[in-house]
């Protein structure tokens, strides 16, 4: 008994201290005098940022933070909501094509990430907070991908960004038909659009199958009548297509061109999956009446273009066309380096076709938000949402501005001014290296003299 | 009478048709802020083009009788941009092989002309001039010695009418350390293995001197008829402007220490070399400098050479290059598709600190003198070709736009591709 209750005090103890600790972790920062960009309303000139623990707390002007609270000057820079990327291939280990088989949704990302690929660093850089990493589109049915949060330096588990819905890759065109990659060996079916409408559907059927056997195995089992019923087979591919048919997973479709796009709506549709974003969508403003009756959204590139013959028929006007006619869009990178410079390709879709600046920012941050169905967390500066922010030394979209500073959940990830003091101490203390190396060197020659 | 009437009448009809004719060669700008890269910039300017030339930079300039005026208020006017290094006209569709020409087969190529390549009707010469660019070097690629570049004008009917240099300069490739793979992880070293790179260049340097015995044995049998001449060899034909000096050549590199060995290899073969890449260039900015080699800054949507030399590498080191006194020029790399974009890598590198003026020399009058053509090109100074541009604003800003661009005085159309699809695709019924 004494043993029982000593247990438990020193559990208790444990318990006390832990959330003491957790409570000493929550610590706030304020952000003080800066142009707050906070996309859900007007931009604050001189604004303040409140940020306790991992939220932003309270966001305008002259707020006063309690004692202790650490005071960052933004001496008025510019700050916005963290960009995300909601297309990407980063903090990936290998290859993002699983070219073995046609259909591959039994594969997942989550189980490849790679934390310490340097590319998570460079897109901090550039203000990037959340991305969408995926699966490549060799496949019609492909991989699921992951929503990850940029925490620099933190193991694969702690970048996951929790309660962000499942996402599955599919594709379309020409990288399932395999007509511009050529790989040795034979080719495989399909090569034409037709048979990757064709094999995506036979998929699907055969999910259904599978499916309906379960079901019939489950109703066996609760009857418990006669003999105990034998489970059918698992197979892991046609169990994540179920789960795909049961609303599990969201579905991220890689297409170019229109009239795919417009068939492939119908076909999920017809069977209940949740198509929320089509990738790239390079033809996408032909079709933004069909995509806004859908509500399916375009995850789309600035104007990388004419790099194959469905990406030819487009402009970099699309995405300001898309937008402006109702679409939801997210410009991404899909990219390592694009990843660097998003705000550079906002930029872009103000230039041509004219999308407001507002709107341009918001193609980097509360549009990917909700394709990727995060916008409750991060995505604008409100409080109550995750402190992701970018801070920028001018306006984002200026030609001139470099990203200053970037934060996941209220900590600094990225600081320009810190980085170049590193910087310069590192090569401060290469050159100290360099010049006492050479100097055993003299002596010696001294010596022969 | 009524033949006299005709008569009148043919010649008013004429007039106008001439004057009409006229008025496309003399075209006088005025009120706008003028930035001639050589000379200070002019509040309330005004620029005469008369036959495909300026004719005349300042204020108060008369204008001959027929002369065009375009009201330029609040506007500006600068030099055509020059792209140091593209493939227009050379590939349309990356994908299709059918429709790109930058690569032959081979390692030493170096008798392939561009020029012969080049389709002036690509849609990429038409979308790339839309922020300004109005020549360009059109380079092949691959192999050791890829060929030779031509210096073209963003506009003309046929490749000779675009022409400015139909050989512009030659190509030594030389081995490149290549970068790490994408999501390789940070290996122990990655050092340049030196001695490869530089038994590679001895390779070379063996090519050339082939190329020069040859070269020395047709002199030879030229200067006494019972020696036989070597067979003809057009590869090192080819070489022959380069050895003696005469025709520049364009070396790429990545690496610091590629880039020493590249300045020794240009010394001892008295080449007159350019050089473009160099991302690791910060890092021997000075010995770059004392070679007076200059540089073709390479597009600047790429990441670091190694993660060592910092996130921001490719923008600090063009302003490292250009404080270290490099003549250094902007180019848009190797896609055709976003040429347009020449302007925004200046603005990357003007973001990181360089000079805004240093960023527009390096897009116009810099150019012009690595590719000897500055008599004609990259200033807003009379006599010279009438190649330059208005725009709303900053031509390195993203937001400005250019609303008049000329290429040997001649008004071009900046409809393009891109706008030909808004104009059409924007004019779709909305559904209630």
């Amino acid at each position: 008994m004494k043993k029982k209750i000593l247990l438990s005090v020193i559990i208790l103890c444990f318990i006390l201290a832990g959330t003491s600790l957790s409570r000493g972790a929550e610590k706030s920062v304020l952000l003080k005098n800066g142009n707050v960009i906070t996309i859900s309303g007007e931009t604050i000139k001189g604004g303040d940022i409140l940020i306790e623990g991992q939220k932003i707390a309270k966001v305008g002007q002259n707020i006063q933070g309690d004692p202790g609270t650490e005071i960052i000057d933004l001496d008025g820079r510019w700050v916005m909501p963290g960009i995300i990327d909601s297309h990407s291939h980063i903090a990936i280990e290998g290859g993002v094509n699983e070219m073995g088989n046609l259909m591959t949704p039994e594969v997942d990302i989550k189980d490849v990430l790679y934390p310490e690929d340097i590319n998570i660093f460079y897109a901090l850089t550039g203000g990037v907070t959340t991305i969408h990493t995926m699966h490549g589109s060799a496949n019609p049915i492909g991989g699921r991908g992951i929503v990850l949060k940029l925490r620099w330096g933190k193991s694969a588990e702690e970048m996951i960004f929790k309660g962000a819905p499942l996402t599955i890759k599919w594709a379309l065109g020409e990288n399932p038909k395999q007509t511009n990659i050529y790989l040795p060996g034979q080719t495989r079916y399909p090569k034409t659009r037709m048979g990757v409408e064709a094999s995506i559907r036979n998929e699907l059927e055969r999910a259904k199958d599978y499916l309906s056997k379960w079901d019939d195995y489950q109703k066996k089992l609760k009857a418990k009548k006669g003999k105990k019923p034998l489970p059918p087979r698992k197979d892991y591919r046609l169990e994540v297509i179920a789960d795909m048919l049961r609303g599990k997973y969201w579905i991220r479709c890689h297409a170019y061109q229109s009239e795919e796009m417009l068939s492939i709506m119908d076909l999920c549709e017809e069977y209940g999956l949740k198509l929320v974003c089509l990738e790239h969508g390079l033809e996408g403003y032909r079709i933004t009446n069909e995509l806004v009756k859908h509500k399916v959204a375009v995850s789309t590139f600035a104007d990388f273009w004419s790099y194959k013959w469905e990406a030819y028929h487009t402009m970099p006007h699309a995405a300001a066309l898309m937008a402006q006619r109702g679409v939801l869009v997210a410009i991404n990178s899909d990219d390592a380096e694009r990843m660097r410079h998003l705000f550079v390709d906002a930029a872009k879709a103000v230039r041509f076709g004219g999308l407001s600046e507002l709107e341009a920012l918001k193609t980097l941050t509360i549009n990917p938000a909700i394709i990727m169905g995060i916008e409750k967390q991060t995505g604008t500066i409100e409080p109550g949402k995750d402190a992701d922010l970018a801070v920028f030394n001018r306006h984002p979209l200026n030609p001139y501005t470099v990203c200053q500073m970037t934060m996941v959940d209220g900590e600094v990830y990225f600081d320009r001014a810190q980085y170049l003091e590193d910087r310069k101490k590192a090569e401060e203390e290469r050159k100290k290296k360099e010049e006492e190396a050479k100097k055993p060197k003299e002596k010696k020659q001294k010596r022969e003299v | 009478m009524m033949k006299k009437i005709l008569i009148l009448i043919t010649i008013v009809l004429l007039t106008i048709i001439l004057f009409a004719q006229d008025s496309t060669h003399k075209i006088l700008i005025k009120k706008a802020t003028l930035v001639p890269v050589k000379g200070e910039t002019i509040e309330g300017g005004e620029l005469l083009v008369e036959n495909g030339k300026i004719a005349a930079v300042g204020k108060n300039i008369t204008a001959p009788a027929g002369t065009k005026i375009i009201d330029a208020s609040g506007k500006f006017v600068y030099p055509g941009f020059i792209d140091g290094y593209s493939h227009f006209g050379l590939a349309e569709i990356a994908a299709f092989a059918s429709t790109v020409d930058t690569r032959e087969l081979g390692k030493e190529n170096p008798e392939l002309k561009v020029a012969w390549a080049i389709n002036p009707h690509s849609v990429h010469i038409r979308t790339s001039r839309i922020n300004g660019t109005t020549t360009a070097l059109v380079a092949p690629t691959g192999g050791t010695f890829p060929g030779l570049s031509a210096l073209i004008k963003m506009d003309g009917w046929t490749f000779p009418e675009m022409s400015v240099k139909e050989v512009a300069t030659s190509f030594i490739n030389f081995p490149i350390t290549p970068r790490p793979p994408r999501g390789a992880r940070l290996g122990p070293e990655r050092e340049t293995k030196l001695d490869v790179t530089a038994k590679l260049v001895e390779k070379i340097k063996d090519y050339l001197k082939e190329a020069r015995h040859y070269l020395e044995l047709k002199k030879l049998a030229a200067e006494n008829p019972s020696q036989t001449p070597p067979e003809l060899n057009q590869k090192y034909e080819a070489l022959a402007p380069v050895l003696d000096g005469t025709l520049p050549v364009i070396i790429s590199l990545e690496k610091a220490k590629d880039i020493e060995l590249a300045i020794k290899f240009v010394r001892e073969e008295k080449l007159k070399a350019i050089f473009r890449g160099c991302a690791q260039g910060f890092q021997v900015a000075a010995k770059i400098k004392k070679a007076g080699i200059p540089v073709i800054i390479e597009d600047l949507y790429r990441g670091p050479s190694e993660p060592e030399d910092g996130y921001d590498a490719p923008y600090r080191n063009v302003v490292e290059l250009a404080k270290a006194g490099i003549m250094i020029c902007f180019s848009s790399g190797t896609d055709p598709s976003i040429g347009k974009d020449l302007p925004y890598h200046a603005a990357r590198a003007v973001a990181f600190g360089l000079d805004h003026e240093e960023a527009i020399k390096a897009l116009t009058i810099n150019p012009a003198q690595i590719f000897g053509v500055d008599n004609r090109l990259g200033s807003l100074e009379v006599g010279k070709d009438a190649d330059l541009f208005i725009t709303t604003g900053d031509p390195l800003d993203l937001r400005s736009e250019v609303t008049h661009l000329f290429i040997n005085g001649k008004e071009i159309d900046l409809a393009n591709w891109w706008q030909n699809l808004y104009e059409k695709w924007k004019t779709r019924p909305l559904k209630e």
